[in-house]
């Protein structure tokens, strides 16, 4: 599959993962993205960017699993994500910010939230962290793939057959 | 030929898991069946039975000393765990071909029933109620229905997928309208004519419409749950993606908060990755 016709490797994000990269042609990817969130955060005067794959909002559901993969909750992953680019040379001010996910069943009654709270909890995290989101597509019942283009930047959303821009 | 009746003289297209495997499942509902029983419908299939013993020894059913042969295997995981590890052994290869009309790759729908399956199990422990003994096994062949539709009828989800959101209904309405059946009741009549249990064969019927039917079942509340975490999840999401009501009524029978969600989807994810060590998941 190459979104958009980018011919680069792609790398995959596993469910509560998380990768940075330094410059470089490859295409950071992260597939099934329902209730959870990702994120793409990308400085473009240096090329480094990375895509996170959330799956739950708050860590204290799980401490100890919160330790060992931070990178499954909002409240400990995203921080994560930030301290990596930042040792990359990543400057907050240049950061450029997307967010996909936080799909939710066709649930009028609000029996499952679990995207919901994770948009909620990752908003506040970046807005705390004086970071905008440049461009975003959550909600709905459609699962969506993101891809990281680490050569520009480009963020691409794939989702019912058809790819887009974000 | 209407629709429908071209879907239900198509049942016997979908290849079937290992007969010696559907004799264990039979036996094995029976929470007294011993260690010979299981031998006995395990003995005509070495390969199935080397897949078992595999599985046994992975992390997820974790044996606490490695077992190298069936009876072993059946006194150190008891009934229960030796049925979950016989059906997601004889599962696996009728679930983890690609189903192209519901856009799901290899894999994917795999994915989707084993984390429906755990799902059970991490559901009965977090509210701790007893797993029923086909519990397990309905998760894993919930969806087979999708096969016979996706696969061997060429239905094509993108159509179904454009009335549902437009008319706001779920997937499965959706196809009963177009098609005059859906996913859960085509799959329902697959696992009969396999001649699983009942219990099995009702919760896949009405795991998205349990409201409807008149008795209540705690296989077919736990299937419905798990399927709507594992869906929300977008674990192993097709074209429906999360397109699917989830019903109060069970979430309230079952005792459901935020918390309790949170906590199995996060023992789901874990116990899905060991399992995937052994079988695979995306093949994108």
């Amino acid at each position: 599959m190459s979104p958009l016709g980018a011919t680069s490797a792609q790398c995959t994000v596993g469910i509560s993962e998380m990768l940075v990269r330094s410059g470089g042609e490859e295409v950071l990817v992260t597939y099934s993205l329902g209730s959870c969130v990702g994120l793409a955060v990308y400085d473009p005067a240096i090329r480094a960017g990375g895509l996170i794959h959330c799956m739950l909002p708050l860590s204290k559901i799980d401490p100890a699993k919160a330790a060992a993969s931070p990178a499954m909750f909002v409240d400990t992953g995203v921080p994560a994500l930030l301290q990596a680019l930042f040792d990359l040379g990543a400057q907050k001010k240049r950061l450029v910010a997307k967010v996909a996910g936080a799909s939710s069943l066709l649930d009028e009654k609000g029996l499952f939230k679990i995207g919901e709270r994770n948009y909620t909890v990752l908003r506040k995290l970046l807005w705390k962290n004086d970071i905008l989101i440049a461009a975003e597509e959550v909600g709905g019942t459609a699962a969506r793939t993101m891809y990281l283009h680490m050569a520009t930047g480009r963020t691409v959303i794939r989702s019912q057959g058809q790819e887009r821009e974000l | 030929m209407n629709r429908r009746e071209q879907v239900l003289s198509r049942l016997r297209e979908v290849p079937a898991m290992p007969a010696a495997a559907m004799e264990a499942i039979r036996v094995l509902q029976d929470p007294d069946a011993d260690a010979r029983s299981i031998m006995q419908a395990l003995q005509h299939d070495p390969g199935l039975t080397a897949n078992v013993l595999r599985l046994a020894n992975s992390a997820y059913f974790g044996s606490p000393r490695k077992v190298s042969t069936i009876q072993e295997a059946a006194v150190r995981l008891g009934t229960k765990r030796i049925l979950r590890v016989v059906v997601t052994s004889a599962a696996a290869p009728v679930v983890r071909r690609a189903v192209k009309g519901y856009d799901l790759s290899a894999g994917e729908l795999w994915e989707h029933s084993a984390s429906v399956a755990v799902g059970t199990d991490a559901l009965a422990e977090a509210l701790k109620m007893r797993l029923p003994a086909a519990a397990f096994t309905a998760g894993l062949l919930h969806d087979v229905g999708k096969i016979l539709l996706g696969t061997h009828v060429e239905v094509e989800a993108s159509e179904i997928v454009a009335l549902a959101v437009r008319e706001k209904i779920g997937f499965d309405e959706a196809e009963r309208r177009l098609l005059g059946i859906d996913h859960a009741e085509a799959g329902a009549a697959v696992l009969e004519s396999w001649e699983l249990p009942d219990e099995v064969v009702l919760a896949a019927r009405w795991h998205h419409r349990p409201e409807e039917v008149g008795s209540t079942s705690a296989t077919l509340d736990l299937v419905h749950a798990a399927d709507a975490l594992s869906m929300a999840e977008g674990l192993g999401a097709g074209r429906d993606g999360l397109q699917y009501r989830p019903s109060k009524a069970v979430v309230e029978r079952l005792g459901l908060s935020t918390k309790i969600e949170e906590l199995v989807l996060c023992r789901v994810l874990v116990a899905l990755k060991e399992l995937k060590e052994m079988f695979g998941g995306n093949e994108k």
